[in-house]
């Protein structure tokens, strides 16, 4: 405290000093001195070590100019014509100061209201990706609330068989003599249908896994087929057939799994939602992979739908709109979110034979932010 | 040939399920044809046996419900049973209306599935004989000639010969000797029988 006052306070002599002596050395050259080398030093002193110093600045310069600079010179007496000389030399310093000091305090002001601003906008953005995050999880929940019906039939048909399985297992062994061949073979395909159910639920946890991003080498086939296998059921009962020309030879992408999973669940049941009109066109979905321009991977989920007329097309990667009756339009604008947090793009695209392509591009380079 | 081994038909497109209803099946002593599709069941021959199909309503292409409506204009009787991981109201009243036998929810009981499949295999076995006994009338009714035919319409109806004579235009001599053949070549012992038998051609038709 007492040290920070002595460098205020210094650097204001400093200034004052060096005015003096400039205008000491420049007096020699000019009849009249210029003493706005002072008021350059209260400036200096305001701006620089605040209004004290400033104020301080015009306390040393005023009996310094009353002593050297004002008539009679060398003496501190002053001629009644340099009364208004000095008077106005003194006003002028302490306006100076006082001008400077305000100019500098509101600069600060201003400084620390932008820091202020630019802390707030980023614990904004923090707290806007959280709800990000949990929108997504959420638009993740209500597809996955859609597919309850298709969920509970893939557990249950491994569920059925182990039951089944076991009964017969009884039968089997209740015979007289018991069949343990067939026991045994009833009890493998009991092992069997049990893991094949325990699998099930670890894939639909996973769809609903609440975690922060994580991205990792991902096989984006794998991801399609694994997709293409949950959701076989639910293209059945849509009467939807499901194709995939997938690119053997794709490369892996650094991703996260869950959300790109995500992100190709919501385009392959939006292309089916966009088949289910009453039209006797055939419902066929395909799904493509490809790599694309050396560095970018490419997949496409195109539907045979009606298509998207240019107004829709324009909307649909739009926050909460719909052309669904009980969507509430969220899928599209968290999946463009996604990819392009992979800085990748999503884009919607006439069908040359009629319906839709949905597709997106992800990099294949492992330098990635963390967005 | 009606007392011949019941095959049983299983239709569920998933492996596991397919697998261990026919293990169950075969575990209590019946045969079991399993297949992934309708299509499969539709061109694998059927033995003349009683049978029963146990059907999977989510099925690829056609579901179990549609598949039930083509079987019957194709005029292919076999009772079914429903096996399905979801059902609703509406499905199970729609399968029940169409002659279900059984619908049941995966995963079912034994007890649920082999009551269901045994009261099946009766009903086919049931719907067998009659048919074999209506196949047996038909072949007789088609020795009859035309006129043979139209007597024995008028003499089911409860006229007598000399209505029936009138009726035909031709003497009552001929009506009985016509209805004599009628009696001979239908092999029935009285009239009671004839009429008897008259229902059943006529109602020929079995759910």
């Amino acid at each position: 405290m007492a040290r920070d006052l002595i460098r205020r306070y210094g650097i204001a002599s400093v200034f004052v000093s060096t005015a003096f002596v400039c205008t000491l050395f420049l007096q020699r050259f000019f009849p009249y001195p210029f003493l706005f080398l002072f008021f350059a030093a209260v400036m200096a002193s305001a701006w620089f070590a605040g209004t004290g110093a400033g104020f301080f600045a015009v306390l040393v310069s005023t009996p310094v100019v009353a002593y050297f600079f004002v008539p009679p010179y060398y003496s501190w007496a002053i001629t009644p014509t340099a009364v208004s000389y000095f008077a106005a030399f003194v006003v002028c310093a302490l306006v100076v100061s006082w001008v400077s000091s305000a100019r500098r305090s509101t600069e600060e002001a201003l400084r620390d209201a932008r820091d202020q601003l630019e802390i707030r906008v980023s614990e904004r953005t923090a707290a806007l990706m959280r709800t990000q995050t949990e929108l997504a999880r959420l638009s993740r929940v209500l597809s996955m609330g859609e597919l309850t019906a298709s969920i509970a039939h893939e557990i249950s048909q491994p569920l059925t068989a182990v039951v089944t399985h076991g009964q017969a297992c009884l039968e089997w062994l209740s015979g007289s003599p018991p069949n343990l061949e067939k026991a045994r073979l009833s009890t493998e395909s009991i092992v069997r249908d049990g893991t094949r159910a325990g699998a099930v639920i670890a894939r639909v946890r996973a769809l609903f896994r609440k975690e922060a991003p994580v991205k990792d080498w991902t096989d984006m086939n794998e991801v399609i087929h694994e997709l293409t296998v949950f959701l076989r059921n639910e293209a059945n009962a849509r009467q939807t057939s499901v194709r995939t020309e997938l690119s053997p030879a794709l490369p892996k992408v650094k991703a996260d799994r869950v959300q790109l999973q995500q992100v190709v669940m919501n385009l392959i049941l939006n292309g089916m939602d966009a088949m289910s009109g009453p039209d006797a066109r055939a419902k066929e979905l395909v799904i493509r992979s490809r790599r694309e321009k050396e560095d970018q991977v490419l997949i496409a989920v195109e539907d045979s739908g009606a298509g998207l007329d240019p107004e829709t097309a324009e909307k649909i990667f739009d926050p909460f709109f719909t052309t669904k009756p009980h969507g509430i339009g969220v899928g599209l604008s968290i999946s463009r979110s996604i990819i392009e947090s992979h800085r990748g793009r999503l884009w919607a695209m006439p069908r040359p034979s009629g319906g839709t392509v949905f597709q997106f591009t992800l990099p294949i380079s492992a330098e990635d932010s963390d967005g | 040939m009606a007392d011949a081994r019941p095959t049983i038909f299983v239709v569920d497109d998933d492996a596991s399920v397919r697998e261990a209803v026919s293990n169950l099946l075969e575990s209590v002593g019946f045969d079991a044809q399993a297949f992934s599709s309708t299509e499969g069941f539709r061109n694998a021959a059927r033995p003349d046996a009683p049978s029963c199909l146990v059907l999977d309503i989510k099925l690829p292409g056609a579901n179990g419900l549609d598949f039930q409506e083509v079987l019957a204009r194709a005029g292919i009787s076999i009772p079914i049973v429903f096996i399905t991981a979801h059902g609703d109201v509406p499905m199970t009243s729609r399968a029940m209306k169409a002659g279900a036998v059984e619908f049941l929810m995966k995963p079912f009981q034994k007890e649920d599935l082999l009551a269901a499949i045994h009261q099946a295999v009766e009903r086919d076995r049931v719907g067998r004989q009659q048919d074999a006994e209506i196949a047996v009338l038909r072949s007789r009714f088609d020795e009859l000639t035309v006129r043979e035919r139209e007597v024995m319409d008028l003499v089911v109806e409860g006229l007598t010969n000399k209505e029936v004579a009138e009726k035909l235009t031709i003497s009552e001599v001929t009506t009985k000797m016509h209805r004599g053949q009628v009696m001979r070549k239908m092999m029935a012992p009285s009239l009671a029988d004839l009429v008897r038998m008259s229902d059943k051609l006529k109602t020929r038709d079995r759910g």
